[in-house]
């Protein structure tokens, strides 16, 4: 027994080695796709997944996405609910560079919301509330505020206002990373990831859609990552006091249990574009107690992290 | 002196790049892109992005060369270890601009460009969402 938990560990410490040592995938000779972003269940239960600083730079702009969040469940046919977004009167409330990032995130998923469903009478209130937040931590000047308005005001090519949205943010996170700001991108994809589960946890509220129980749970995930990347940062005290709200959520989110079944990707052509479908499936399992501890986890995280 | 000049007129800068591959992707939603640069070698270099992506999404994977390099990226979809999607089929010697993902995994995967030949190359790779299944 001791001999098997050695080697456990053994194993444990290697992998964490090979992601703490893992360069910053820039250029390299050859392929070598380690191991370094997956970490399987068994591993979460003894140790938080720990992510080199240049990995978790570099995708911390996916880890959660406004435009994914809404996508998921306006396809799921639920309505839109205005009541599901924070109020921008709240952006008053944030004083501090850090609580602004936060607060931008935040808006910039309900910004995402509402571009989604085109809802573009609201678009106009919350562009202003980011572009206020992006001015105050310096970063306005790549929130295309005009294009927006315009696009929105004049109710044109909605595409192009997700785009310009989603690129405005992107423009932010290498801007923050290039001034060595990276802390604020990592805050405001904690504002965005808080926002989407919350959303996600309303909906959880008045649909029994088994994507959205699947959703919440899911969450376990993102969150292992979104905190990974938090930590680096975490010698800040306002980051520290936001990884001690987080671990919060995420004590309840261990109960979770996700296992894979692992399938080949099929591969099909069909007028001329190259499909490949993954046919691996994930296996989500918690009690409908736990579900519910979680939307309520979820809807007081971010009620506490907006003031309210 | 003069051909230096008009080659930086004409050189096709990365923004460029970035918007001639969202008009490639077509109606899928951007959600973000990818600066590729390599000098040649030999194994060909590579440039890895991990990146999180989220079951019941359909992704658009979008690749574009610049016009001022040799170099043809190719874009390979890795999970751990297990390449899962490519832009360039080797059985066929087929390129595609874009390929199509469908996932049914929440999770961590990677992007690893590299240029054919290991010939040096300036690219810019577009993630963008078709849809939800």
């Amino acid at each position: 027994m001791k001999k098997l938990r050695f080697i456990y560990y053994l194993s444990l410490f290697a992998i964490l080695s090979q992601v703490i040592t893992a360069c910053n995938s820039c250029s390299k000779q050859g392929v070598d796709v380690t191991q370094d972003l997956y970490v399987p269940d068994s591993v979460i239960e003894v140790a938080p997944p720990q992510v080199s600083k240049a990995v978790t730079e570099q995708m911390m702009q996916n880890i959660s996405s406004p435009v994914e969040t809404a996508a998921l469940i306006k396809g799921l046919k639920i309505p839109f609910n205005k009541n599901f977004l924070a109020s921008t009167k709240q952006a008053e409330k944030f004083n501090t560079n850090f609580e602004k990032a936060f607060a931008l995130g935040l808006y910039g998923c309900d910004l995402g919301y509402l571009n989604m469903y085109e809802k573009t009478s609201f678009v106009v209130d919350y562009i202003s509330t980011i572009k206020r937040l992006a001015d105050d931590i310096q970063v306005g000047q790549f929130f295309d505020f005009n294009t927006l308005k315009r696009l929105a005001t004049n109710n044109e090519n909605l595409d192009s206002l997700i785009l310009i949205s989603q690129q405005s943010f992107n423009r932010i996170d290498n801007y923050l990373a290039e001034t060595n700001r990276s802390m604020l991108s990592a805050v405001i994809v904690a504002g965005v990831w808080v926002e989407g589960a919350y959303l996600s946890s309303r909906v959880a509220q008045i649909s029994n859609h088994p994507r959205i129980r699947e959703t919440i749970g899911e969450q376990k995930t993102i969150l292992n990552f979104l905190l990974a990347l938090l930590k680096v940062y975490d010698k800040d005290p306002s980051m520290a006091k936001l990884i001690t709200d987080f671990e919060n959520i995420k004590k309840i989110y261990d109960e979770v249990k996700i296992t894979y079944e692992v399938g080949e990707p099929e591969m099909v052509e069909e007028n001329g574009v190259l499909t490949f479908k993954q046919t691996d499936k994930q296996i989500i399992q918690m009690d409908d107690e736990l579900y519910q501890r979680l939307i309520v986890g979820i809807q007081e995280l971010r009620n506490n992290l907006l003031k309210l | 002196m003069g051909v230096t000049y008009f080659n930086k007129v004409n050189a096709q800068s990365e923004e460029e790049l970035v918007q001639i591959c969202t008009m490639v992707a077509g109606d899928a939603e951007y959600l973000k892109d990818f600066r590729i640069k390599l000098d040649a070698g030999d194994p060909p270099p590579v440039q890895r992005f991990p990146i999180l992506l989220k079951k019941d999404i359909k992704y658009r994977f979008t690749v574009c060369n610049s016009k001022d390099y040799e170099g043809k990226v190719i874009l390979q979809l890795f999970d751990n270890n297990r390449q899962l999607a490519t832009t360039y089929i080797v059985a066929t010697g087929k390129d595609y601009p874009y390929i199509d993902w469908v996932c049914t995994k929440t999770g961590a995967y990677h992007l690893v460009y590299s240029f054919r030949d290991g010939k040096a190359g300036l690219a810019v790779g577009l993630l963008s969402m078709v849809g939800t299944m």
